[in-house]
C-alpha cells in the first residue's frame, strides 16, 4: 500500500524549475529518506504534497487521497514539520501547540504533548520568542508528533539540535514507524538518513537522480582502498589514464588512499608491482555516495 | 490498522472529507485582534462624547465656527462644510462621523487587521503551520474576512452608541434625530466594510508592506477626491469616483427613506473586492 505517491510532478516558478517529472512512491510504514542539496527541490516537493503549492503538472497523493491545492486533503492524519519552523513568538509554546492541535480537531492531546516535552527536555511554558533555535526546533518536533499522525513529513527535523536530542528525535521516528506510521525524512544529514531509512531518493536541480535502498546507493558509489607501502618502496604516481575511474584521495610518504569505481582488479594488479606493506578498505558511507552522485551528475567524473 | 481509500491502485479523487470550518482559528485571530479593536472602539466612542460636549453649547459652537472660518476652505470641507452652523445640532454631531481622526482610526483597523492576519502570518512563517492542519485555504481567508468586515461594522455601531450615550448625557434643547444617525451608521458601516473588503483584497494579493501601502494610498486618494469634489464646484464630476461619496450625510438627513442606490454601490464594492480577494488567495501560491 502506498502512503505517498508522486507522479510526473513538475513545479515551475516562472522560468525557474522547482522540480521536473518527479515520480516516486513511499510504502506504508516505511521511513523514506529524501536527499538533496539546497535548492534541489525537496521543499517544493513537500509543499506540493501538503497542498501548499499548485503543481504545474503531475500530481501527488497522500494516504490514498489525491492532493488538491489549497485543501486539507488528509492533514488531520499528517504530522508536518517545515524546513524553517516559525511559530508565534509572543505566545508560550504550550498555547501555540494547543491552537494548532485544535485546528486539526485534535483537542485532548495534552498527555502526548507533555510526554514529548519531557523526552525532549523542553519547557512549554516559556514564550517561543525567548527560546533558543534548538528549543524552537523542539517545539516543531512536538507539533509534528503531538497528534500521533499516520504520516510524518519532516523537512530537516534535526537542524539546530544537539547530538543527544538528535538521537532522541531519531528514536521517535523509529518508534512511530514501528507503530505503523510512514515517515518522509528530508535531510542534509546523511548519517541520520542512513541510520533510520530503508530507502532514499536523491534529488538534484529538481530531478530525481537515484531512488534505491540505502545499501544499494552506498554500493553504487566509489569504493576506497588505502595502501601502506614497504619502507624502501617509492610511492608511484597513479596512472589515471590507464586505470579508469580512479582518483587520489590522500597521499603522503608512506601511504596512498584512492577511490575507484567498479572492480578492484585493475587497481590491485597495478599495486602488485610495488612493495606493499598492508591494505585497508575503508567503508564507503552514504555521504561518499551522495557526493559521488553530485560529482557524476555535474560531469566531474575522473 | 490504518485505512486507505484506494481503488484500482489509483488515489481517491473524490475529496469527500471536507475540512470543517476552522472555528479555532477564528477564535484565535479574534482574540488576537480584540485589544486593538477595543482600543479603537473606545477612542471612537470617546470622540463622539467629546464632539457632543462641544456642540451642545452654542457659545462653544460659535467659537468653533469662527475658528474654522479663519482656516482654509478645504479644512472646513474636511470637517463637514456647510453643515457647520449654530443650531444645526444634527449636522454638528455628524462632525464626529466624518472627522479625519475618526476616519484614520477606521483606516487603522481596516488596513491593519487583514494585512496582519493574511500577509502577516505568511511573512512570519506561521501560515504554513495553519495550512498544514485540517484547514482549507479558503476558510482561512473567510476567517480573516469575517474579523475585518464584522469588526469594521461593529466599530460603526460603537460610534452610533457613542452618539446615543452623549444625547443622554447632554441637553441639546431640541430633539436629536437619532433615527437619521442610525441610518448614517448603517450606511457608514457598509462603507467601513467595503474599505475592509478592499484591504482584504490587497492582503490576499501582496506582501504586508505592499498591501498596507496600496490600501492606505487608495483610501487617502479617495478621501481627497471626496474633499476636493465637495469643496471645488468644477471638480464635482469626480464625486462618484470616491467611495466616501456614497455616505451622503445631508441627503440622509433630508430624505426619510434609505439611500438604496448608495447602499447598493457599497455592497457591490464589498462583494466584488471580497470575492476577488478570495479567488486570488485561493489560486495563488503563497510565498511561504
Amino acid at each position: 500500500m502506498k502512503a505517498i505517491e508522486v507522479k510526473v510532478l513538475t513545479k515551475r516558478y516562472g522560468k525557474a524549475v522547482g522540480v521536473e517529472d518527479l515520480s516516486f512512491d513511499v510504502e506504508e510504514g516505511e521511513i523514506f529518506g529524501y536527499l538533496g542539496p539546497n535548492g534541489s527541490g525537496k521543499t517544493t516537493t513537500i509543499r506540493c504534497m501538503m497542498g501548499l503549492l499548485r503543481p504545474t503538472s503531475g500530481w501527488c497523493s497522500v494516504l490514498g487521497k489525491r492532493v488538491m491545492h489549497g485543501r486539507a486533503t488528509q492533514h488531520r492524519r499528517i504530522g508536518y514539520l517545515p524546513g524553517d519552523f516559525q511559530i508565534w513568538p509572543g505566545r508560550t509554546a504550550r498555547k501555540s501547540l494547543r491552537v494548532l492541535a485544535a485546528l486539526g480537531g485534535g483537542n485532548g492531546l495534552k498527555k502526548k504533548r507533555e510526554e514529548l516535552s519531557e523526552r525532549l527536555d523542553l519547557d512549554l511554558d516559556r514564550k517561543v520568542g525567548t527560546l533558543s533555535k534548538g528549543n524552537r526546533q523542539k517545539v516543531g518536533i512536538i507539533y509534528a508528533f503531538q497528534h500521533s499522525p499516520d504520516l510524518l513529513i519532516l523537512d530537516e527535523p534535526t537542524i539546530g539540535l544537539d547530538p543527544l536530542v538528535r538521537q532522541t528525535v531519531l528514536e521517535l521516528i523509529r518508534e512511530v514507524a514501528a507503530a505503523g506510521a510512514t515517515v518522509l525524512l528530508s535531510s542534509h544529514d546523511l548519517s541520520e538518513v542512513a541510520a533510520v531509512c530503508r530507502r532514499a531518493a536523491i534529488l538534484r536541480e529538481g530531478h530525481l537522480v537515484e531512488l534505491a535502498p540505502i545499501p544499494q546507493i552506498v554500493q553504487q558509489g566509489e569504493r576506497r582502498l588505502k595502501v601502506w607501502f614497504a619502507n624502501d618502496a617509492k610511492i608511484p604516481p597513479v596512472p589515471a589514464d590507464s586505470l579508469d575511474g580512479i582518483r587520489v584521495i590522500k597521499q603522503n610518504a608512506e601511504s596512498l588512499e584512492v577511490a575507484y569505481l567498479g572492480s578492484a582488479d585493475a587497481v590491485l594488479k597495478w599495486l602488485a608491482r610495488f612493495g606493499v606493506d598492508r591494505i585497508a578498505t575503508p567503508q564507503t558511507s552514504l555521504e561518499d555516495a551522495f557526493i559521488q552522485y553530485y560529482r557524476r551528475e555535474a560531469g566531474h567524473e575522473q | 490498522m490504518r485505512s486507505f481509500s484506494i481503488t484500482d491502485g489509483r488515489p481517491d479523487m473524490n475529496n469527500s472529507n471536507r475540512s470543517p470550518f476552522p472555528f479555532a482559528l477564528l477564535k484565535f485571530w479574534t482574540l488576537r485582534m480584540l485589544p486593538a479593536w477595543l482600543l479603537i472602539a473606545f477612542m471612537i466612542f470617546l470622540f463622539q462624547i467629546a464632539i457632543c460636549d462641544v456642540v451642545h453649547d452654542n457659545e462653544r459652537v460659535k467659537a468653533l465656527i469662527q475658528y474654522v472660518e479663519m482656516l482654509p476652505a478645504f479644512i472646513k470641507a474636511l470637517m463637514g462644510g456647510e453643515i457647520l452652523e449654530v443650531g444645526n445640532i444634527a449636522g454638528l454631531i455628524a462632525i464626529g462621523y466624518q472627522d479625519p481622526l475618526v476616519l484614520l482610526l477606521y483606516m487603522l483597523f481596516a488596513v491593519g487587521v487583514p494585512t496582519a492576519l493574511l500577509a502577516g502570518e505568511i511573512q512570519r512563517g506561521t501560515m504554513e503551520l495553519i495550512l498544514s492542519r485540517q484547514t482549507a485555504k479558503l476558510h482561512v481567508y473567510i476567517c480573516a474576512g469575517l474579523i475585518t468586515i464584522v469588526g469594521m461594522y461593529a466599530l460603526v455601531l460603537v460610534m452610533f452608541s457613542g452618539t446615543i450615550v452623549a444625547t443622554k448625557i447632554y441637553d441639546f434643547y431640541q430633539e436629536v434625530p437619532l433615527y437619521f444617525f442610525f441610518k448614517i451608521a448603517i450606511v457608514g458601516g457598509m462603507l467601513a466594510s467595503a474599505v475592509g473588503g478592499i484591504a482584504l483584497l490587497a492582503a490576499a494579493c501582496f506582501r504586508r508592506g505592499m498591501a498596507v501601502s496600496l490600501t492606505v494610498a487608495f483610501l487617502v486618494v479617495e478621501y481627497f477626491i471626496s474633499i476636493i469634489s465637495d469643496w471645488w464646484p468644477r471638480m464635482e464630476w469626480m464625486a462618484p469616483l470616491s467611495i466616501f461619496n456614497y455616505v451622503d450625510g445631508p441627503e440622509i438627513f433630508e430624505n426619510p427613506g434609505w439611500p438604496i442606490g448608495d447602499m447598493c454601490v457599497l455592497l457591490s464594492i464589498l462583494t466584488i473586492s471580497t470575492i476577488l480577494g478570495g479567488i486570488i488567495w485561493h489560486r495563488r501560491d503563497l510565498p511561504l
